[in-house]
């Protein structure tokens, strides 16, 4: 494109771009049918069905408690959940629901000895079988790995860990929130739902030229280009976006046991008196990171494979980012079908 | 025509431009990471979290000075409603474990499902 090709294209790219950021909102995510299987306070359990289910083990979707699960299904032709339908799953999704201040009280142990052991006991009666898939991403992943630590000899078959936090002892998160000054109580005690709008912001912060302004350029220079980045943008920007609020009780504990004190990895974590060890997980297990994770680095979710006792371990280090590896254009041809490979050779009777 | 357009001075103000911009997100990314930044982030945290609990409680005074539930009220009476649904549903779940154990009969049991049932009802709460 010659320089005057582009001055002419520029008014026209300037409305395309404006009308792209101000329609964001409206875009439509999650659009997969669902019907609804079991609710309790926030928490929804859906279950999506298969019309050429192929495997018996279902499949349950764990997300993290910042940000909505919708990442599971953002769009048509590009999600997750249709992909495993397609493949004969019985999918389900547990959705932790938008916290507010009567949730204070909810910490790591109400996440995962109520809500998930309740939705993995709906999911196993709902979908009539004995046991199930866990598949958890991000701080979804570590609540997945402490329920299995908790429950190994259970329902639980087969565990896949999706850029899970596990050791992030050396992770800019750390630097931010592991070190004395940055007093969580004080912030936990003020906030007793801890803003979803702060933590985003300090996500964003992470690579704050990358997200403030090269994501915006770039859409823009698509624009310009003549291509068509509507759909793929606005379903990324609207789930970025929503960011629901931090239960006080779980970002103080989050914070402190898995930050400061790194209690995991040391086995000092105790949920309702009950040690969390992760030599007690003996599911199969697939660990997935990111080799450019800036969230949840590598280094910070290897340790795992040395630490369970798993006599089936699969591990899976592939490009992309902390959500690109799943979410990304190129998702659907690479990570995904080698998730599916992993779990259809685990989920007959 | 083609190749000047690729090495053309718009070609030429984009490469420089994206390299600066890399440079910047780079240094960016650099000043971040650092403990200092941390700290100063800390201290920005308290303080809005102060800020904006003083404008909260601010906010419930009047409410509740003018005889109207204000934000505390609603989480309060929010809470209580948890609590009573955090009974209703293990109560539910009680139920349905005896009438699984009453539909199996007395002989069967220990299958994978069978534990994760029993687990739950050894934590159960009465308050």
């Amino acid at each position: 494109m010659s320089a005057i090709e582009t001055l002419a294209a520029l008014p026209r790219a300037t409305f395309e771009f404006a009308n792209v950021i101000l329609t964001t909102p409206d875009a439509p995510i999650g659009q997969t049918p669902r019907e609804v299987v079991w609710t309790h306070r926030g928490t929804t359990l859906y279950r999506y069905r298969s019309s050429s289910r192929q495997h018996a083990i279902p499949v349950l979707l764990v997300f993290a408690l910042i940000n909505r699960p919708e990442i599971f299904d953002l769009r048509r032709g590009s999600s997750f959940v249709e992909f495993l339908l397609a493949e004969g799953f019985d999918v389900f999704l547990v959705d932790w629901g938008v916290p507010d201040e009567e949730d204070s009280e909810m910490g790591l142990a109400e996440f995962v000895c109520d809500e998930l052991h309740w939705a993995v006991r709906e999911t196993l009666r709902a979908a009539d079988e004995e046991e199930l898939t866990l598949l958890g991403w991000c701080i979804g992943g570590t609540l997945c790995a402490i329920y299995c630590a908790l429950h190994p000899a259970e329902a639980v078959r087969n565990a896949v860990l999706l850029t899970t936090p596990i050791d992030p002892s050396s992770s800019l998160y750390a630097v931010w929130v592991g070190h004395d000054e940055f007093d969580v109580d004080l912030i936990a005690e003020r906030y007793r739902a801890v803003p979803g709008s702060g933590i985003d912001f300090a996500n964003k912060l992470m690579k704050p030229v990358a997200n403030y302004a090269i994501t915006y350029r770039r859409l823009f220079q698509t624009i310009l280009d003549g291509k068509d980045a509507r759909e793929s943008y606005q379903a990324m920007a609207k789930w970025v976006a929503d960011t629901p609020p931090f239960p006080s009780r779980a970002y103080r504990e989050w914070v402190t046991w898995i930050y400061k004190e790194n209690r995991l990895v040391a086995g000092r974590l105790r949920l309702r008196d009950e040690r969390v060890d992760l030599a007690r997980i003996e599911q199969n297990l697939l660990v997935v990171t990111a080799s450019a994770d800036h969230i949840a680095p590598p280094d910070g979710t290897v340790p795992l494979l040395d630490l369970v006792s798993s006599e089936d371990v699969t591990y899976f280090d592939r490009p992309g980012g902390h959500i690109g590896l799943m979410a990304g254009s190129k998702a659907k041809h690479e990570i995904w079908p080698e998730l599916a490979d992993w779990l259809c050779e685990r989920s007959g009777r | 025509m083609a190749d000047g357009s690729s090495t053309g001075p718009d070609a030429q103000v984009r490469a420089l431009y994206e390299q600066a911009e890399s440079r910047t997100a780079q240094a960016f990314e650099e000043l971040v990471s650092k403990p200092s930044f941390g700290v100063m982030l800390a201290r920005s945290a308290e303080n809005v979290a102060a800020m904006a609990r003083i404008g909260s409680d601010l906010g419930d005074l009047v409410l509740r000075n003018l005889r109207l539930a204000g934000r505390a009220d609603v989480a309060r009476l929010a809470q209580q409603l948890h609590r009573t649904e955090d009974k209703l549903e293990r109560l539910l779940q009680e139920m349905e474990d005896l009438r699984e154990e009453l539909a199996r009969g007395p002989s069967a049991n220990g299958s994978p499902g069978a534990g994760i049932k029993t687990g739950r009802t050894r934590k159960r709460k009465t308050s």
